[in-house]
């Protein structure tokens, strides 16, 4: 429709636009500020909105004690910091690099705790990248392959997986949680990342195809065909020629899976006792109804684990919601 | 491409979802018609129906249906209505500013489902803010009640689902028929008729699609309710996944359980088979 352009009008439209915001955001900035209150204020009546910040919530969330040479440790990261950084600049003129960058990156994740004496939420972090990371490249992986099959096909047996795809994906998740439990029980695969991740391929992948078909649809046939007839192979010209021109889509694909693994509760709540993830581990500061626990504790704990998720998809808010808009506009 | 390299590519795929969906799914039928408990897991004993008879007349188990029912009637459409005026709201605006509102928006949907209902509730708890409002408006002390209880997992549950509506109507208005607008314009017609007329019609694909999702999501509820109740029954705020989650892990039957995912799999398939007969037509015409 075409935008309004009397200038009162413009005023109301952004007053409204702003009570929308204040809707979706004030329950996570009164969060934000509870995380910073000490335990008296948060409990002050009536609520205080300018206090003293503190920090004591996250210090006690992410490590354990002090370690003695604190502030070694902490110049030692900020340098890696720092040369990451000049790396990830200078990544633009050697593509290479952003490999190396990734995997500094990882070895520094993986050493901290030998260093510091972190707290469970920091183990539950590196197994939540750990999943999310190992159920992306599965699912986006083979879904591809299926999607492009999908785009280039137009038989019967296309639409046969497409509809069974969507009647996969609205059935309820205990139908197949139930049976994962029991033989995850009897093979002594219980607890282990290896079911979880799995276990989240599978209940992704109807979504995930049919996402992978709307995208590949929009690539022109003759490129690959012309691929082929320079000698190539089907899945060489989907490999070579389709996946590079699509590679935004695929990568916005991968967001949407980052998001349902990422806050995915239930599945990982059953199948998992130790390994858990930061979304399960959130659980234990789940109070009952009386004690509302402490409320410093538990806002920090959460906003610790949203913190990763959001800085991600905020950070790529474009490519994610080409994401979502993929599996819904055609298809 | 042919039928054989088309089974060649949907072939790992496919492999993965007969091994992890549809197989689990005929083990959880095999499952429901056995006896099992955590400590007898690898000695299930057969038992015929009789898991299926006991779920059918539980009380709780109907009870909970009818919560999920409710919970679908009111916020479904009210989700779909939210989403269709932010996404009209949005469209009045551009560039910057169009992504700063839209990031904000998607707050709701980004964070965790589990955390939004902590974040939540920390509003609603004896020291939070909306508290003490309510305190302030009606003098008395805002309590949960079964009644409360169910007002605010609603108003979460809408409040977590309007971002993805957003989403889907906003990428449907991107290809409005533009020449339609201008003419309907020139005829005198309304910004309101325009919405019911053009708007609304070109947009009937999405609505159905999201109604559906909708539906299938509301059915899984499960993470907000565990987060205000700990799965506590006397609320009367158990949806079907939480009373099934129940009879599993607290009352310890896996087998009856297993009835209920399945009775549970039923009532959603009926619900949706006009759905996936809309979309068989729509796939069958595309072709």
């Amino acid at each position: 429709m075409q935008p309004f352009k009397n200038p009162v009008t413009r005023v109301f439209l952004h007053i409204g636009m702003l009570i929308a915001v204040v809707y979706s955001t004030l329950p996570f900035a009164w969060t934000l500020l509870n995380s910073f209150k000490t335990k008296k204020d948060a409990i002050a009546r009536p609520p205080k909105i300018s206090f003293e910040p503190n920090l004591t919530s996250y210090k006690d969330l992410m490590i354990e004690s002090v370690p003695e040479n604190a502030a070694l440790i902490v110049f030692v990261l900020l340098a890696i910091l720092v040369v990451l950084v000049l790396l990830a600049v200078k990544a633009k003129r050697f593509p290479i690099l952003n490999w190396v960058v990734v995997g500094v990156l990882a070895i520094v994740f993986w050493t901290i705790p030998n260093f510091v004496d972190t707290a469970e939420i920091y183990d539950n972090f590196l197994n939540t990248i750990i999943i999310c990371v190992g159920a992306i490249i599965i699912s986006v992986s083979i879904g591809a392959l299926a999607g492009y099959g999908l785009a280039r096909y137009a038989g019967f047996a296309a639409v046969v997986l497409v509809i069974l795809a969507i009647g996969l994906r609205s059935l309820p998740r205990l139908g197949f949680l139930l049976p994962y439990f029991q033989l995850g029980q009897s093979s002594g695969l219980y607890d282990t990342h290896f079911l979880v991740i799995l276990a989240l391929v599978a209940i992704q992948q109807p979504f995930t195809i049919v996402m992978m078909g709307s995208i590949f649809r929009l690539v022109p046939p003759d490129l690959e065909e012309a691929a082929m007839i320079d000698g190539a192979s089907r899945l060489g010209a989907f490999i070579r020629v389709v996946v590079p021109i699509m590679w935004p889509g695929i990568f916005a694909i991968s967001l949407f899976t980052l998001l349902v693994s990422y806050q995915e509760f239930l599945l990982v709540r059953i199948l998992t006792q130790s390994n858990q993830t930061l979304t399960v581990g959130m659980s234990a500061y789940v109070g009952g109804l009386a004690v509302p626990g402490s409320i410093p504790r538990q806002s920090g704990a959460a906003v610790l684990s949203a913190l990763p998720l959001v800085i991600v998809l905020l950070i790529f808010q474009k490519q994610f919601v080409k994401g979502l808009t993929a599996g819904a506009v055609k298809g | 491409m042919n039928r054989k390299t088309f089974f060649g590519f949907a072939a790992p795929s496919s492999f993965v979802m007969f091994v992890l969906l549809i197989f689990p799914l005929v083990y959880a039928i095999w499952l429901g018609t056995n006896f099992i408990t955590f400590n007898t897991i690898n000695e299930p004993r057969f038992v015929g129906l009789e898991n299926f008879q006991t779920i059918l007349r539980d009380p709780l188990f109907w009870a909970a249906m009818r919560w999920t029912l409710l919970i679908i009637a009111i916020t479904v459409p009210t989700h779909l209505f939210l989403g269709f005026s932010f996404a009209l709201l949005l469209d009045q605006f551009q560039g910057r500013i169009r992504a700063f509102y839209m990031a904000a928006l998607l707050m709701p949907m980004i964070v965790v489902p589990l955390i939004g209902m902590i974040v939540f509730r920390q509003l609603f708890d004896p020291p939070g803010l909306f508290a003490y409002i309510y305190r302030l408006i009606t003098g008395g002390i805002f309590v949960f009640t079964p009644l409360s209880i169910q007002t605010l997992i609603v108003i979460h549950t809408i409040w977590i689902y309007t971002p993805w509506a957003i989403v889907l109507f906003f990428a449907g208005m991107q290809s409005l028929p533009g020449d339609q607008i201008d003419a309907s314009a020139i005829d005198g017609a309304s910004r309101l008729q325009q919405v019911r007329h053009i708007i609304v019609p070109h947009l009937r694909a999405l609505i159905i699609l999201a109604a559906a999702i909708g539906i299938m999501d509301a059915f899984r509820l499960y993470d907000n309710v565990f987060a205000l109740t700990r799965n506590n029954p006397i609320f009367g705020a158990n949806t079907i996944m939480v009373f099934n989650y129940n009879v599993a892990f607290s009352v310890n039957r896996l087998g009856l359980a297993n009835a209920t995912a399945i009775i549970a799999t039923i009532a959603i398939m009926v619900a949706l088979i006009p759905f996936l007969y809309y979309m068989y037509r729509e796939q069958i015409e595309a072709r």
